[in-house]
């Protein structure tokens, strides 16, 4: 037996993987731009990081004597490794904070029934829209008061609730299937036992996903330690990179290094979590 | 904008409520206890030459004064008086800062600045002030009082390229005097070179209004009467028009306007309006690159320039009278002939005592290797106060007129009209 085969659909059949191919092809080509848009900036900052002070503004691809002596600069002139140190403590410290009061609060909005918990839940939302800039000054008056002033500990403690880990826990609690939870009290489990033992093991994408986000933006942070620190040996990593940028002129040899050591942790961080942290957003944006 | 008003507010309400301005108790004649001051500092802020030179400078003083302990807050340029302002309101009383002289009324009338002839003696006053630039003394005062005294500070010099006057054909040992001048400079260097010609550091965020003043005021213009402002007046609007002439002729580049600093350390900008304590970063940018010139800013024809400031004063805030004596002589010694010696050849700021300026004990070494210096140091005969802005909203008036600068200059209305529409805007604002 055999089949006939219209013309149209044969032209069809040939045309499909060409069209197919060429569309792959339009795809690829549009994200090796993208990748090479991301990747460059990256690149110039080390190649930049590497050339003398009389070649800094030169626009060769690579430097014609390349030397480590900005790096050796960075870390001789400021307290680099402490402060490297410093943003560390200060980043976990806030991601595990945030984590831990977002999971107490979306619990306790998602799971107990109580008067106003929509207005609350509103609250918290609406605490969102308030930039830090307008909390700062009373912040910085409650930690002078509480001699937090030029610690870490005043560092971390304004930023261990946000909103924003408060909802995003809050979302994702809310689709946790109920029989579950209500299952596990019916065979005598108290809240704090249901919340450990039930649902955060079962929140892995979202409690990464919000790790990584607050690690980063704590890392990223800058006027709340410009104002609260005193002495750079004190203070983060981003004061370290502003103080480059000075009166007599910026120190853009140094700057890009001292920019390439701060971004290292990061970097590392996002590679080895890339996929746990793409599909968890991917997860919630299907939700 | 609201986080600024409400710390002017709390401010003012703490520094009113909290200290009685002009009663001073009398200070001791010495440091006899253990004392500690806390200093505010820009310069220790920075990981460059000025961080370091201060590091000298107060390891220096305490040396010298064992019973001061000089606790230093770090804080950069453009946050400075909001970390003072923040630390009154949240009842930590500074005791010395350097700050910028754009906040010098600000200071001295909402947050409780100490005059020093309320702290000090009139004839020991006297006696540390002599020797000083008249001139330069009058940089910090309010009122015919002296809230702050000069300390790291520079007028406007022009820097050339030497290597881009020479491909353009004009002599690099004849520079530009007046601004007709760096118009044919500027305009020769653009042609045949295809490099940037001319631009002032006077119209980007952290550049302040002292270039632009001291262009305006060469002109004999002024940016404020009292409480009247006048920047859109007769001469001081010329010499706006003449910059956007310069524009207009492709003598005057366009560039981003806080580039100019940078453009012209890669080499890419023929002349370059100033201060001094960018030099050491030019020095070494040209090593081996281009040949760096300096001269004394342009004039206009023959009118005799302004140079105007930019840079800090020292404040005191102490209302101890044991601190205040530390803060004091921690004063005196910021500004001695031994600390301008190392102020001025480290950093690269004007001395506010000429006598050092050829003494072998002092500068005279690295005036002599250094003879660039010396076109700032001849401008400080004709040394002109940067004026500052009175009232809360100082900022803000200062800010609408440099938006308004950069319009004019940069912009395709008439430059005139647009400094007169920010000028009466921002007269509401004014006390």
């Amino acid at each position: 037996m055999t089949i006939d085969v219209s013309p149209d659909l044969a032209s069809l059949a040939t045309a499909g993987p060409k069209a197919g191919h060429a569309r792959r092809l339009a795809v690829h080509a549009v994200m090796i731009l993208l990748s090479f848009l991301s990747i460059f900036p990256i690149y110039w900052m080390i190649v930049t990081s590497l050339r003398p002070e009389n070649e800094i503004f030169s626009t060769s691809l690579w430097p014609s004597n390349p030397s480590l002596e900005n790096y050796v600069f960075v870390l001789t002139r400021i307290p680099m490794i402490g402060m490297l140190i410093n943003t560390t403590i200060v980043s976990a410290a806030t991601a595990l904070l945030q984590v831990v009061t977002g999971l107490f609060a979306a619990y306790a909005l998602v799971r107990w029934r109580m008067r106003l918990s929509g207005v609350i839940h509103g609250l918290i939302a609406l605490s969102w829209l308030v930039p830090f800039q307008v909390t700062m000054i009373p912040n910085y008056v409650l930690a002078s008061r509480l001699g937090l002033l030029d610690t870490l500990t005043g560092l971390i403690v304004p930023n261990a609730a946000h909103a924003f880990a408060i909802l995003l826990l809050y979302n994702a609690m809310r689709s946790f299937p109920t029989e579950i939870l209500e299952a596990a009290r019916i065979d005598g489990a108290r809240s704090w036992k249901i919340l450990w033992q039930i649902v955060v093991p079962n929140m892995g994408a979202p409690i990464a996903s919000l790790s990584i986000i607050a690690f980063i933006s704590a890392w990223n942070e800058y006027f709340w330690p410009l104002l609260l620190s005193r002495k750079p040996e004190n203070s983060v990593v981003q004061i370290g990179l502003q103080m480059f940028m000075t009166q007599e002129g910026n120190l853009w040899g140094p700057l890009m290094a001292a920019s390439a050591l701060a971004s290292l942790p990061i970097l590392i961080i996002y590679l080895v979590l890339q996929r746990h942290v793409i599909e968890s957003f991917m997860k919630s944006g299907i939700r | 904008m609201l986080r600024r008003t409400t710390l002017k507010l709390l401010a003012t309400l703490t520094a009113a409520s909290m200290f009685p301005f002009g009663a001073f108790a009398e200070m001791p004649a010495t440091v006899d206890k253990p004392v500690t001051i806390s200093f505010y500092n820009y310069n220790l802020a920075s990981a460059g030459i000025g961080s370091e030179a201060t590091k000298e400078l107060i390891a220096g003083f305490e040396k010298k004064f064992p019973n001061v302990k000089v606790e230093t807050i770090a804080v950069p340029s453009n946050e400075i008086i909001n970390r003072v302002q923040a630390d009154i309101v949240a009842g930590k009383q500074p005791d010395v800062a350097q700050l910028t002289f754009r906040d010098l009324i600000f200071i001295a009338s909402d947050l409780g600045g100490n005059a020093l002839e309320d702290m000090v003696k009139p004839a020991e006053l006297k006696d540390h002030l002599a020797g000083m630039i008249p001139k330069g003394l009058e940089l910090g005062k309010v009122d015919g009082k002296t809230y702050g005294l000069a300390y790291t500070f520079s007028t406007p010099v022009l820097y050339y390229n030497g290597d881009l006057f020479k491909q353009a054909g004009l002599d690099p040992n004849n520079p530009p005097k007046t601004w007709a001048d760096v118009n044919i400079a500027g305009k020769a260097i653009k042609e045949k070179t295809g490099k940037n010609g001319f631009f002032p550091g006077a119209y980007g965020p952290s550049d302040g209004t002292f270039v632009y003043q001291a262009i305006v005021m060469s002109n004999g213009g002024r940016v404020r009467d009292g409480n009247k402002l006048t920047y859109a007046d007769k001469n001081a609007a010329e010499a706006v028009k003449m910059l956007r002439d310069m524009v207009d002729s492709g003598a005057h580049a366009r560039i981003d306007p806080a580039s100019g600093s940078d453009t012209f350390a890669a080499g890419n900008l023929g002349m370059f309006v100033y201060t001094t304590a960018t030099l050491g970063a030019y020095k070494k940018a040209s090593q081996g690159k281009f040949d760096l010139r300096i001269a004394p800013m342009p004039s206009f024809g023959e009118k005799p320039t302004a140079p105007t400031n930019s840079g800090s004063a020292l404040f005191v805030f102490s209302k101890d009278p044991a601190k205040q004596r530390a803060a004091y002589e921690l004063l005196k010694y910021l500004t001695s002939k031994e600390a301008y010696t190392v102020i001025t050849s480290k950093i690269g700021y004007l001395p506010l005592r000429l006598d050092i300026v050829d003494d072998p004990n002092y500068l005279g070494p690295w005036v002599k290797e250094n003879p660039m210096f010396r076109a700032n140091l001849e401008q400080l005969n004709r040394l002109t106060a940067n004026v500052a802005f009175p009232g809360p909203n100082y900022r803000q008036v200062e800010k609408m007129m440099m938006d308004s600068v950069r319009e004019a200059v940069f912009g395709k209305g008439d430059p005139v009209a647009t400094l007169k529409a920010a000028q009466d805007q921002g007269q509401d604002l004014m006390p």
